[in-house]
């Protein structure tokens, strides 16, 4: 059985080096019996990319997806750099 | 007056084209170049390449960039250049370019960089050929930095980098992984020069602000940072006549 410290360090492993993934911004903790995912990505199919191939590679962890979608409006302000 | 827009870490591939063009057209009305400080792409692919082109050229200002690690990804780094360089957009490389904005001259020195670690806290060049060989490649790449910065003659200088230059703009990362985000030699570099401001991307999870050791405003602008399309700063201020607000 994957122990924890190691089941975090092969899920951040996964997400950084599967070719269709490529994320490094993705935070893994575990709470209790479920792992929760944070982090924000570039559009929805790369969130749901992400949770397809952790739920395939490791089918017997629970997994909670807090990944975000990042904003992309044009700003309203300016910052005066002195 | 020069106002800037930037935004790192855009990762665009063929699933985000669509997603900047809205508030890139807006680029015009508030600002007069846009900066890209690193990891355009996913892999690193010419493919990828063609899709941030698509999405960021053809713009009616300046495009300035610097690849990021995720730009190397595929060891095809070259033809990335090639692909953005024949799209109009201005690819970086411990090299400048210097833009003339209403009157006055903006001084663009650019950089990956690399990591290293920061004081206290760094790795040094000693030991395995291997370590000798990371902490050689930060040297090198901010000696060259510093180089490029120190020879721009311009009226407002700006160090564009991947890799962080002060660990302040790190906070929100992990600090074991401080080492792999940036160096304490970029900030080195970014002081040897008159720079106004130094951009750089690469740590999601840090924060905005910061300052070098010498003072120089240090600003992070990774996508998940900002959580807009691009920021705007304004240098050699003297007057605010656009439609954007203050802070």
């Amino acid at each position: 059985m994957t122990h924890q410290i190691d089941l975090e360090a092969e899920i951040q492993r996964l997400l950084t080096e599967h070719e269709r993934i490529a994320e490094q911004g993705i935070t893994v903790h575990r709470r209790e019996n479920v792992v929760v995912l944070g982090g924000e990505v570039e559009s929805v199919e790369r969130r749901d990319e992400i949770c397809r191939q952790i739920t395939g590679h490791f089918p017997e962890i629970e997994i909670t997806c807090d990944i975000g979608i990042t904003r992309a409006q044009a700003p309203s302000e300016v910052e005066e750099i002195s | 007056m020069i106002r800037i827009a930037a935004v790192g870490d855009v990762h665009v591939d063929k699933d985000v084209v669509g997603r900047y063009r809205p508030a890139l057209e807006q680029l015009p009305d508030r600002a007069d170049a846009l900066l890209v400080a690193g990891d355009l792409t996913r892999h690193g692919t010419p493919e990828e390449a063609k899709c941030f082109a698509k999405e960021f050229g053809g713009l009616a200002v300046p495009v300035v960039v610097v690849l990021g690690n995720h730009d190397h990804q595929t060891d095809q780094q070259e033809q990335v250049t090639e692909v953005l360089t024949d799209a109009g957009i201005t690819v970086l490389e411990c090299s400048a370019t210097v833009l003339e904005i209403r009157g006055h001259r903006l001084g663009i020195a650019g950089a990956k960089g690399f990591g290293g670690g920061f004081a206290g806290a760094c790795a040094s060049n000693f030991g395995e050929r291997e370590m000798k060989d990371f902490v050689g490649t930060t040297e090198a790449i901010s000696a060259r930095l510093g180089e490029t910065l120190r020879s721009v003659r311009c009226d407002a200088l700006v160090a564009l980098t991947h890799y962080a230059p002060v660990p302040e703009t790190l906070v929100g990362e992990p600090l074991e992984i401080y080492p792999f985000l940036g160096c304490y030699q970029l900030g080195n570099a970014i002081d040897s020069a008159p720079t106004a401001l130094a951009l750089h991307g690469h740590a999601h999870h840090g924060s905005e602000r910061g300052r070098t050791p010498g003072g120089v405003p240090v600003r992070n602008v990774a996508h998940p940072v900002i959580k807009q399309a691009y920021n705007v700063y304004q240098l050699l201020t003297d007057s605010v006549d656009s439609e954007l607000v203050p802070v």
